[in-house]
C-alpha cells in the first residue's frame, strides 16, 4: 500500500479508525473500471494547487504521488482560490509555474486570474514564467462569463493561444445562454467546461454544440451528463484535491460502460483530445 | 436489480454526497440508509465503508474526503446501473 489512499494521507485515516486494506482494495478495484488503451498516457485536465481559502489543500509533491499510484502522466494545474493581498492571484500562479518547472514533464501549468483585478499583468507574468492556460472560476470570482471583463480575459488568453479552463457547474446561474453569448464574442476561444456542465448541463451542450474546441471534463461530473456527450468532447479530470484520482477514473470507465466508448474513445477522452487542444486550435 | 431499487440507491447517495460536501451532520444517517438500499449491489461495500468511516469520526477532515470519494464512485455504480449497463 502507499503513503497515501483515495488522496488522503493514509496514516491519517488508519489513526481515525479507517479500514485502510479496505480501503486500499477498493481503490485497487476503481482504477480498474477503466481499461487504458495500450499506448495512451493518461492527462488529468483539472488540478488545484495550493492551499484554498476554504481549506483544500494540495502541495505539488502529493500530487506527483497520487498520480504515480494512479498512472496519471501529466495534470494540468492551477491554482486554488488563494488570489492573495491583492487579489490577483500572482503569487499563488507564481507557485504553480515553479512546481511546473520543478516537474516540467508532469505538471502543465495554467494560471488563474480575477477578471476584474489586474488580470493584464497577472496573465501576462503567468505567460512569461511558462504557463499554458487560463482558468477561470466565475462563481469563487463572481463575475458572469458573458460579462465584459470576462470576454477580455477569454479574448487576450485566446490571442495568447490559450485554452481557457472553466468552473461550469454547480451554481444556480443558468450557463447556456452565458456561454453561448461569450462564444459570440470569442467565437474562436477554446474552452474545457469543468464539472460536465454539472447542473446546466443541457443547456450548455445543446449551446456549445457547433464549437468543436469546447470541451468537458470530467471532474465531479454527473454520469448521465458524460455518456451523453460525444466521447470528442469530453476530457479526464479529477479537481484534485476536492475529488481524487480512483474517484475520477472509476467515473470515466462507467460513462465507457453505459455510452460503450471504444479504445479510441477512450485514448481522446483520457488525454489525446486535451493534448490536441493544448497544441492549437481544431482545424 | 429493478429500475425502482436503481433509483432508490441513486437518490439516497446523491442525498449523501450533497450532506458530505456541506459537511452536514446527515450525511451519517443518510449514507447507513444508502448502504441498507444497496445492499447486494457494486455500490453496497462502497456506501457501507463510507458510513463507517463518517460514523466513526465524522469531525475528521480526512475522514470526510475518503467518505465523498466513495459515495460518489457508489453514486456512479448506482447511476450506471439505472442506465442500463450492470458491470
Amino acid at each position: 500500500m502507499s503513503g497515501r489512499l483515495l488522496g488522503q494521507d493514509a496514516s491519517v485515516l488508519a489513526a481515525a479508525g479507517a479500514d485502510v486494506q479496505a480501503l486500499g482494495e477498493i481503490e485497487e478495484w476503481a482504477r480498474r473500471a477503466v481499461v487504458v488503451p495500450a499506448g495512451t498516457e493518461v492527462v488529468d485536465a483539472h488540478v488545484h494547487l495550493g492551499v484554498d481559502r476554504d481549506g483544500h489543500k494540495l502541495a505539488a509533491a502529493d500530487l506527483i504521488a497520487d498520480m504515480d499510484a494512479n498512472g496519471i502522466g501529466r495534470a494540468v494545474a492551477f491554482p486554488a482560490d488563494e488570489p492573495g493581498s491583492g487579489g490577483d492571484f500572482r503569487d499563488a500562479n507564481r507557485r504553480v509555474t515553479d512546481a511546473a518547472a520543478e516537474h516540467p514533464d508532469r505538471i502543465i501549468p495554467f494560471c488563474r486570474v480575477d477578471p476584474a483585478v489586474g488580470a493584464d499583468v497577472a496573465m501576462g507574468e503567468a505567460h512569461a514564467s511558462g504557463a499554458r492556460g487560463l482558468k477561470l472560476h466565475p462563481v469563487a470570482q463572481r463575475f458572469a462569463p458573458e460579462a465584459d471583463e470576462c470576454v477580455a480575459v477569454v479574448r487576450a488568453a485566446t490571442d495568447l493561444g490559450w485554452p481557457v479552463l472553466f468552473h461550469a457547474g454547480f451554481g444556480a446561474r443558468a450557463l447556456g445562454p452565458a456561454f453561448a453569448a461569450l462564444l459570440d464574442c470569442v467565437p474562436d476561444a477554446r474552452l474545457i467546461l469543468a464539472h460536465g456542465g454539472r447542473g446546466d448541463h443541457r443547456a450548455l451542450a445543446a449551446a456549445t454544440a457547433g464549437h468543436p474546441d469546447v470541451l468537458f471534463d470530467t471532474s465531479i461530473a454527473a454520469l448521465p451528463d458524460l455518456a451523453t456527450l460525444p466521447p470528442a468532447r469530453v476530457v479526464f479530470g479529477s479537481d484534485r484535491p476536492y475529488g481524487d484520482h480512483a474517484q475520477a477514473l472509476h467515473l470515466v470507465g462507467c460513462a465507457a460502460r453505459v455510452a460503450g466508448w471504444d479504445a479510441t474513445a477512450l485514448h481522446g477522452v483520457l488525454g489525446g483530445n486535451l493534448m490536441r487542444m493544448l497544441e492549437g486550435p481544431a482545424a | 436489480m429493478s429500475g425502482a431499487a436503481s433509483l432508490r440507491v441513486v437518490t439516497l447517495a446523491a442525498q449523501a454526497e450533497m450532506a458530505l460536501v456541506r459537511r452536514d451532520a446527515v450525511a451519517g444517517p443518510l449514507l447507513a440508509q444508502a448502504a441498507r438500499a444497496a445492499d447486494g449491489t457494486a455500490a453496497g461495500p462502497l456506501l457501507g465503508q463510507s458510513a463507517a468511516m463518517v460514523r466513526a469520526e465524522p469531525d475528521r477532515e480526512a475522514i470526510r474526503q475518503a467518505a465523498l470519494s466513495l459515495c460518489r464512485m457508489a453514486l456512479q455504480e448506482a447511476q450506471a446501473q439505472a442506465l442500463g449497463s450492470a458491470p
